[in-house]
């Protein structure tokens, strides 16, 4: 019988040994290791002017050990599921000619960094002496927007902190005379830290940045130099080429664009409404569509890591299309309260309220377009993305607009319109898609045309439903709230498929992934 | 989640800080240790150099040791991750006793005296050979030592063996027939100063990346890779072989052949250090190219190719792991990659040696020492004088000694299913994962009357099974040496305590003997694993594993010195066997022996028309009882996975991903995720075999080398179809 306390310490799994037969004192053991110093794998002076650090890689060196993984989530304190240096393989050829290989990457410390070009609060910083792409986890509001941005995955959001992070190159062990972590761990030398001349990679980095497994180099000027092995079959796959999985729906953003975008539209169809003389509660309706853009603008704040900070994300407006959106957005938001409150009133400045609340929501619309055109997601840098966001207000404000009794059934055509174009622009999407050279664009209409499949028609039957069906068939004001909740629950459908269906450019990762597959 | 860390106005800033250490450098602060602890790694037998940081009482770190001759530092990903281990949520913590179907906890007294009086019971009851014990590579040489002496003259049973039969047994019986004895000749060192290394059946890059710097080492070597499957190893060759499942000995043969042939043989080697030439000659007659290129599916080019590039070579290294023991003809296999080496003369030179690359940390150190498969110090059972030496050094009757060894393991378990083996102890090994054709071993273990299990770990498939757990301390928590392929013993000391009531194995076994009253007698006046250590620098003084020289304070002084070191010997530097060209035989020469190529026992078939391999992966060590809690490792390589030819993959109608099962006559292994690659041939396909939970050796079969008794792991006969299952576990 074990005394009470003993027993408790021992149920909670406390560390000591309660009858050691041979005790050994462990300090005995104790050692003195060598102070850090200076290592082979860095260059052994600054970068000077016009001139910064790079990462060399050798592909024919490397044997997929995975040691640098390892050892930059041991220099980094990182949990296992974030990797600031990951391996992933490729495979070519036919048996016995089989050839397969590994890629290793960190940050390439771009010359042309798409994260921080993005950023909207200026979290990242491309250090003049060094050239490292360095990014500041204080200023950080955790928007992710970097994360797609960067077309090699590099900066990955910490759901823990609410703050992104990536490789920094161990700029502190590197600016003390020492190799970054995953350099010392190689047990190949494949990885090493090189100085490279800018101006002179920016005329030549097309034969040494670009490498199987990796994306266009050209998107941001990589700055890594690969060497590759001799006798790459051209069959050279990715060893995930198969494992396309749907993305994260950000249901933040989701409810965020819809609605942003239906509460433009129906406040350009109030004015336009206004500008007619239509007889009707149009005061109420505006503001009805305000309270829509505020509940928009407030589900995008749940997005971000760091809500408290979201102010900072007016900041880059000058750079990062993300800024402006929310710029423009408040612009927005703020003309829609001057001109709810104008016809309220019925003041005579209403109409030049109702026009700038148009404008300021256009334009608002356009930036969220832009940014999701980005080079590093395919699927969504076209002209497809900024029509379907329009196409969107079109075709909920008018819905909106008449279900609050604003707007004469006979107008509903403008719905119907904008119904169809949309219908017709998701499917020039997806043709367009499937006839696409890119891994990432067939991937997408693979997704779309296999697991989504179901998702995507239903889709398109809830938009010419809500937005021709319901309103032709009858122009009750049940109807109308009906044909209204139909439209949106198509265009939110409408906009879970652009998120999940979307497949960023990425290295190869390995065969294997412990992420749990959608089904 | 707290509201501040919600708002965002804390991002955990403490816990992703940064310091800069004197030692460490710009580091994450969580990482920098109160003080290092020197040691060696404790996962293969590559023998890597390290240190360990502590804080708290924690480990928290771990370094490469830069000065180590075997890593120069480097560590591959188990080893830098080799601190987790000791903080798994799986290690046992207290010792289990079986009460009403139960595992209870008990104390250590409760514990040893049911497990004493329940074997001695079933042994006065059956006879003393009714226990069978299986130990492991991976305890420390002290440990295996004194365990050794423990079961034989402690609890006098001979049936004891190790998971080493699984592993390199076929290594020890042919060295031993070749040469007399067992003993890797060679060194690391000679991978950098061979002119071609020939690798058999070894993929060094997955299962001993470290080694690779070696290689790498190498400006003028040729390096030629033997394996069926496309490997991260045959990646590095120059030359590759993708010869057919288990051809090698056709192909050795086939070299051997085509040297005698063309004269590219060393005579003079031949005639003043072998014996049996002629016979040789005559056996590898039949070997011409065109039948050994009918067997091994090698073009003619290809085997003249490899005949010329080894026969030219001034120093040929030929480097062989699992793909060669792993098969009933394992031994034989050495044998032949041993003629090779023989009539080239390549062998105790500089970059010259059949050099068998070992498993586990210190399967070398059970070899020496251990008391299994021979007597400690590569005595032989069968010997009297060794029987005689021993007894005198121990002070006991010689007739305590047994004359020939027990049953081999795969026997222990066929005697456990036929009840002659009643009670079994295992220690620090899981074969419900790791042996061949599950179904057997399960009854094997269901039929005894008393199982212990002594682990560092608990629960484990096979711990779960146990009437006793005893648990264990394990590296990082212990004191001792470990052996390296290279013969090069290597200091292990403790950095932190072990969780709970653990113990050193060390400390179990000597508390076993007092319980048995056989302490005095064996181990007087012992307390720690230095005694232990100490009594067998004289028991392997004047033998060919010579440790006499060897001391602790050498050892943390050189950081690892390799056997022989009689005492007294001034200079310390890299050692090979049989340099003089002086064997261990009767005659003093090495035997060429006669080995004629068979096809594996279980042929593909219009049932199972498949072969099977089985293998490693780099991420992953056995049965994953240790890397499955190390976070990071499962999550690099989470799951096991079939390797299949795009060829058969389109006429099953399979296609990436997929989740399949695996079929035998014996078993089925359910819902393995299926890939479908070039690395494989059409016909073959390949999987890992560390995961219970899709555990190869479900369809593996009862098929052992006659010889080493090591199992034929590497080829049956399968069928694969579309899976039902997600994979679950299903044991």
């Amino acid at each position: 019988m074990l005394l009470p306390l003993i027993q408790r310490a021992q149920e909670d799994g406390v560390r000591f040994a309660l009858t050691p037969m041979a005790p050994q004192p462990v300090s005995q053991h104790v050692v003195q290791i060598e102070p850090f110093r200076p290592a082979p794998g860095i260059p052994q002076r600054q970068p000077g002017p016009g001139e910064q650090y790079r990462f060399h890689f050798d592909m024919s060196q490397c044997i997929g050990c995975k040691c640098c993984v390892v050892a930059c989530n041991e220099q980094n304190g990182n949990p296992p599921e974030i990797n600031w240096r990951r391996v992933g393989e490729i495979e070519g050829g036919t048996y016995p000619n089989t050839r397969r290989f590994h890629v290793s990457m960190g940050c390439n410390h771009c010359v042309e960094p798409s994260c921080l070009i993005g950023c909207p609060v200026d979290a990242y910083k491309k250090d003049d002496a060094t050239g490292i792409v360095l990014h500041s986890a204080d200023q950080c509001i955790g928007c992710q927007y970097c994360t797609w941005n960067c077309s090699y995955g590099v900066p990955q959001y910490n759901p823990q902190r609410g703050v992104v992070g990536k490789c920094d190159m161990c700029y502190g062990r590197l600016t003390d005379g020492g190799e970054p972590a995953c350099v010392t761990a190689c047990p190949q030398g494949a990885i090493r830290v090189e100085i490279v001349n800018i101006s002179q990679w920016i005329q030549d980095y097309g034969g040494s940045a670009n490498a199987p497994g990796l994306p266009a180099a050209g998107d941001s000027i990589s700055t890594t130099r690969i060497t590759t092995p001799e006798r790459l079959p051209g069959d050279t796959k990715k060893a995930d080429f198969w494992r396309v999985k749907p993305e994260s729906p950000h249901w933040p953003l989701i409810v965020m664009t819809v609605l942003t975008q239906l509460s433009v539209g129906a406040l350009a169809t109030i004015w336009v409404q206004q500008m007619r003389g239509a007889p009707a509660p149009l005061g109420l309706a505006a503001v009805a569509a305000l309270a829509v853009a505020v509940l928009a603008l407030s589900a995008s704040i749940l997005h971000l890591g760091r809500p408290i900070h979201a102010y900072r994300a007016l900041k880059m407006w000058r750079r990062s299309w993300l800024s402006r959106e929310i710029l423009l957005f408040s612009a927005f938001s703020a003309m829609a309260t001057l001109y709810a409150a104008a016809l309220w009133r019925n003041l005579a400045i209403g109409p030049l309220f109702g026009v700038l609340t148009s404008l300021f929501g256009v334009a608002g619309v356009a930036a969220s377009g832009y940014i999701y055109r980005v080079k590093a997601r395919p699927a969504w840098n076209t002209r497809h993305t900024t029509a379907e966001f329009f196409l969107t207000g079109a075709l909920l404000g008018p819905l909106f607009a008449a279900s609050v009794g604003v707007l004469p059934g006979g107008w509903l055509a403008a719905a119907a319109a904008a119904a169809s174009l949309q219908v017709f622009n998701q499917a020039a999407k997806f043709l367009r898609l499937t006839a696409a050279e890119s891994f990432e664009m067939k991937a997408s209409s693979r997704l779309l045309s296999t697991a989504l499949k179901p998702h995507l028609l239903l889709r398109g039957a809830l938009a010419m439903g809500g937005g021709i069906v319901l309103p032709l068939l009858s122009t009750g004001r049940l109807t109308e709230c009906l044909a209204l909740v139909v439209a949106a629950a198509g265009e939110i459908l409408g906009r879970y498929l652009f998120f999940v269906s979307v497949v960023p450019k990425n290295m190869a990762a390995s065969y294997l992934t412990a992420d749990k597959e959608a089904a | 989640m707290n509201l501040k860390r919600q708002l965002g106005l804390d991002i955990l800033s403490e816990q992703y800080a940064f310091t800069t250490d004197p030692q460490l450098g710009h580091t994450s602060a969580q990482k920098i240790p109160g003080h290092w602890v020197a040691t060696t790694c404790g996962y293969c037998s590559v023998g890597c150099g390290m240190f360990v940081g502590v804080k708290d009482g924690r480990a928290v770190s771990v370094r490469g040791n830069p000065h180590h001759p075997v890593n120069f530092g480097k560590l591959c990903p188990k080893g830098l991750s080799e601190h987790y281990t000791l903080e798994a949520p799986n290690r046992a913590r207290y010792p289990l006793l079986c009460k009403d179907g139960k595992l209870v906890q008990v104390d250590w007294e409760e514990a040893l005296d049911t497990m004493v009086r329940r074997f001695r019971a079933v042994q006065e009851k059956y006879g003393p050979d009714a226990l069978g014990v299986i130990s492991t590579g991976q305890l420390v040489t002290e440990e295996f030592y004194t365990l050794g002496k423990l079961v034989q003259l402690g609890f006098g049973t001979r049936n004891f063996d190790g998971n080493t039969t699984l592993c390199m047994a076929s290594a020890v019986s042919g060295y031993k027939r070749s040469f007399g004895s067992d003993g890797p000749p060679g060194a690391y060192e000679d991978l950098q100063m061979a002119d071609v290394i020939f690798l058999i059946g070894a993929n060094i890059a997955d299962n001993h990346p470290i080694l690779c710097q070696h290689l790498e080492a190498n400006p003028r070597k040729t390096l030629i890779v033997a394996d069926p499957r496309v490997t991260k190893t045959a990646m590095l060759a120059d030359l590759y072989l993708p010869l057919k499942p288990r051809s090698d000995i056709a192909l050795i043969n086939g070299l051997i052949h085509i040297l005698i042939r063309a004269g590219a043989i060393d005579r003079g080697y031949i005639s003043r250090h072998t014996s049996g030439f002629e016979e040789l000659e005559e056996s590898v007659a039949r070997y011409t190219p065109d039948y050994v290129s009918r067997i091994t599916g090698l073009g003619e080019d290809l085997i003249l190719r490899t005949a010329s590039l080894y026969g030219g070579a001034k120093a040929a290294f030929i480097g062989w792991t699992m793909g060669v023991n792993h098969s009933t003809q394992g031994a034989e296999t050495v044998n032949a990659i041993n003629n090779l080496a023989l009539i080239t003369g390549n062998i105790g030179r500089p970059g010259a040696s059949p050099f068998s690359i070992t498993g586990q940390c210190n399967a070398m150190g059970t070899r020496e020492s251990g008391f299994t498969s021979s007597l400690p110090g590569y005595r032989k059972f069968e010997s009297g004088e060794d029987r005689e030496a021993l007894a005198g050094l121990w002070n006991i009757p010689v007739a305590r000694i047994p004359t020939a060894r027990g049953l081999a393991y795969p026997d222990i378990i066929e005697a456990a299913v036929g009840k002659k083996i009643r009670a079994l102890w295992i220690i620090a090994t899981n074969p419900i994962v790791s042996f061949p054709n599950l179904d057997v071993l399960k009854q094997g273990l269901e039929t005894l009357e008393f199982l212990v299990v002594q682990d560092g770990f608990h629960p484990t498939p096979t711990s779960e099974m146990a009437h006793l757990v005893l648990p264990a301390a394990i590296w990082g928590e212990k004191e001792g040496t470990y052996t390296n392929s290279e013969r090069r013993v290597s200091k292990v000391n403790p950095a932190v305590n072990p969780p709970g009531q653990a113990r050193a194995d060390f400390d179990i076994f000597l508390a076993l003997a007092k319980k048995l009253g056989c302490y005095d007698q064996l181990f007087s006046g012992w307390t720690g694993p230095r005694d232990a250590f100490e009594e067998w620098r004289r028991v392997s003084a004047g033998r060919l594993c010579d440790y006499s020289g060897i001391t602790y304070e050498l050892l943390e002084q050189h950081g690892g010195i390799q056997w022989p070191l009689p005492e007294n010997t001034q200079e310390i530097r890299t050692t090979r066997l049989y340099s003089g060209g002086h064997f261990p035989t009767e005659d003093g020469k090495a035997k060429l022996l006669c080995v004629q190529w068979e096809p594996f026992p279980e042929q593909p078939n219009p049932k199972f028309p498949f072969v099977l391999n089985t293998g490693r992966t780099v991420e992953h060590w056995h049965t994953r009882t240790k890397t499955a809690q190390v976070p990071i490792l499962e999550r690099m390589s989470p799951n096991a996975w079939l390797e299949m030819n795009p060829h058969d993959a389109a006429s099953l109608r399979l296609k990436p991903h997929d989740r399949v099962d695996v079929r035998s006559a014996r078993g089925a292994v359910h819902g393995v995720e299926l890939r479908v690659t070039e690395i494989v041939a059409p016909g073959q396909v390949f999987m890992p075999f560390h995961f219970v939970e899709t555990n190869a050796n479900q369809v593996t079969q009862s098929a052992f080398d006659p010889i080493s008794r090591e199992p034929n792991y590497k080829q049956c006969a399968v069928n694969v179809v579309p899976s039902k299952s997600r994979g679950e576990k299903e044991i």
